[in-house]
């Protein structure tokens, strides 16, 4: 990419006091225009990425860079950023009007350009007409919209979206994936959006960062992250997994489940102990003699798209299935699938090796 | 919560009643044609006359007011910007001293803040007059001002702040354009609490006043060691209308604002 990145994290920390680091030593960039989604557990220091770019927080170490210039010191009112808050931080004491115009005044625009900006910003996010209404008479929905509109008014470069969708109920919030990710296409801005929510991370995202404890452990798009999780905490965060302990033999042939299995993974030490991951969705029912693993159906449970079914094999590993198929609670059945379906996991693989390793063995037809 | 019952009704209105009953009692003889409180005569305004003719009680409720309107808007604007600071204060061993300074001072006795400002003004050479009573009325205000505007600080979520921020507020703009406006009701109450709390203190303004500059309470209380005349009645009669009529005032701008009505601002 010879295009220069809009931010980059340069070896950024973030401490409080000596003891509790909240971030470690990130680095990363990231392109003009495109959706991305910071994704991992509470306290993972995802929020904490958020707020050092919005500038509420300056790193303790390290470099952030805006356009290329550094920007540690910018105050928040000088940064080309505005943020979407999780309680939306609407101003209880103005209108939907005044609350979207809020920064055009604070620029002191001329009140045409405010009404036709505020006007434009409402339509975009379907709230024309609801000029006058008081914060306090919108729903959550629409208060969600309001705080959009007042992000995306101002113009800026880059819109920061703080677990926006996580105080909306199921059906919205599958709505608002859609709307955002339709906005972000239209606007052509660049989105930073923090979640918890491997569905939305996955639904929304032209590229997710995995957070855990404060660093970075994974980083692609959706289909990388979810086919080739680089480890149990990725494969077990992202989509239900099989996880299963094995050992290499050689490139393309893996052991576990105390069998051999091809596959296609290479590139890894003879007899190297790994972790197999196997995708719930990846496991077909077949008949226990055709079948490449033998389990037993432990539970069933009707799901609605499929059946998940519980089962496990004869040296107690658990094996869940997902399946349009049914079977019966306490049968033998056997398990197929194919070799592209397992994915090998080094113990303690850095980024940058797993995605050299990748690199090397990469069949074309496997990155769908 | 249930009905009250009969008795409770009962119990209730003789309560009012007995807390009422004397300031009816001062406001009804403050009618009365014969110079006494022992037997009503006959309906008259003289006594309402006298207090309007007499120039020096004139300039007496004029100072009064000054007074109470001075200090009242001084002490919420320091009582403002203490309340801020008690909010917004890192250290949280310092803001909690500081808001248990705050409190004492609230529950301390009147005649004890009066006596320790005359020492002070005397020693400072400060001229007893209307400043020392502006001043000491201010002190007094200033920590009820804190306690009505801290609730509405502390209910107001930081993310407002954050936002105001990201929007390219200056810290002027995020005190003028967001907390200012939040804590509105905070800061009216604390206002006419205030303004009510001088209009009305005896203890301490009788300590420090001084130079022939007198306020009504002090006022009021002199002509009564000087002997009962009805023109008292009919002055206490006066105030209480107006202190009535302050409530009122107050409760109305409280309800305005708890449903803001701001339209497009042209």
């Amino acid at each position: 990419m010879t295009q220069q990145p809009i931010i980059r994290f340069d070896n950024v920390s973030k401490r409080y006091n000596e003891q509790t680091s909240v971030l470690n030593n990130i680095s990363f960039e990231m392109e003009r225009g495109k959706f991305y989604t910071l994704l991992g557990p509470s306290g993972c220091g995802k929020t904490t990425i958020l707020r050092l770019i919005a500038g509420f927080i300056e790193p303790s170490s390290g470099e952030i860079q805006f356009n290329g210039k550094k920007i540690n010191d910018t105050p928040p009112n000088e940064r080309q950023v505005n943020t979407v808050f999780q309680d939306y931080a609407l101003f209880p004491h103005l209108n939907v009007f005044e609350n979207v115009a809020f920064g055009l005044r604070i620029k002191k625009i001329k009140q045409a350009d405010v009404k036709r900006r505020v006007e434009e910003a409402l339509r975009f996010v379907n709230l024309q007409g609801y000029e006058n209404r008081e914060i306090s008479e919108m729903s959550g929905g629409q208060r969600q919209r309001v705080a959009i509109a007042r992000a995306i008014v101002n113009d800026p470069e880059i819109i920061l979206l703080d677990e926006p969708l996580s105080a909306l109920d199921l059906k919205l919030r599958t709505e608002m994936q859609y709307e955002l990710r339709e906005l972000q296409q239209r606007l052509g801005k660049t989105f930073i959006f923090v979640t918890h929510d491997q569905e939305e991370a996955l639904a929304m995202s032209d590229e997710i960062f995995v957070m855990n404890a404060g660093e970075i452990v994974q980083s692609g798009t959706p289909i990388d992250i979810y086919d080739e999780p680089i480890n149990r905490f990725v494969a077990d965060f992202i989509g239900e997994s099989n996880i299963v302990d094995g050992v290499m033999i050689r490139d393309h042939l893996v052991r576990f489940a105390g069998r051999e299995f091809e596959c296609v993974d290479a590139g890894l030490d003879p007899n190297e102990k790994i972790e197999v991951v196997i995708r719930p969705e990846d496991l077909e029912i077949t008949s226990p003699d055709r079948g490449k693993l033998v389990v037993t159906v432990d539970t069933q449970l009707f799901r609605g798209v499929h059946y998940e079914l519980s089962t496990y094999d004869k040296d107690g590993n658990e094996w869940l299935v997902h399946s349009t198929k049914k079977a019966q609670v306490g049968d033998e059945i056997g398990l197929d699938f194919d070799p592209e379906a397992i994915h090998v996991m080094r113990l303690n693989e850095s980024e940058e090796d797993f995605d050299r390793r990748l690199e090397s063995y990469e069949v074309p037809d496997h990155a769908e | 919560m249930a009905k009250p019952s009969n008795v409770q009704k009962i119990f209730l209105t003789l309560v009012f009643i007995i807390l009422y009953a004397p300031i009816f009692f001062l406001i009804f003889y403050s009618f009365n044609s014969n110079g006494t409180m022992s037997s009503f005569d006959s309906f008259t305004l003289e006594h309402y006359a006298a207090v309007f003719e007499d120039t020096r009680l004139i300039m007496i409720v004029f100072n009064t007011v000054i007074v109470a309107l001075l200090s009242a808007l001084i002490s919420t604007v320091i009582g403002v910007l203490g309340g801020l600071a008690i909010v917004y204060l890192k250290n949280r061993k310092l803001r909690s001293t500081l808001l248990s300074l705050n409190n004492v001072l609230i529950v301390s006795p009147d005649v004890i803040i009066g006596a320790s400002f005359l020492i002070l003004f005397t020693a400072v050479g400060v001229r007893l007059g209307f400043a020392s009573v502006l001043i000491s009325h201010i002190a007094f205000s200033v920590p009820i001002v804190v306690l009505m505007v801290l609730p509405k600080l502390l209910e107001m979520s930081d993310s407002l702040i954050d936002a105001a921020r990201d929007l390219g507020a200056s810290g002027k703009d995020v005190l003028t354009r967001v907390i200012i406006p939040y804590i509105k009701p905070g800061i009216f109450a604390g206002f006419f609490l205030a303004l009510t709390y001088s209009l009305d203190d005896f203890a301490v303004t009788f300590f420090v006043t001084g130079n022939g500059f007198s306020t009504l309470s002090v006022e009021i209380y002199s002509m009564a060691r000087a002997g009962i005349t009805l023109t008292i009645n009919a002055l206490s009669g006066l105030i209480f209308i107006v202190t009535v009529g302050l409530v009122i005032v107050y409760y109305a701008l409280n309800s305005r604002n708890r449903t803001p009505v701001t339209g497009v601002k042209k």
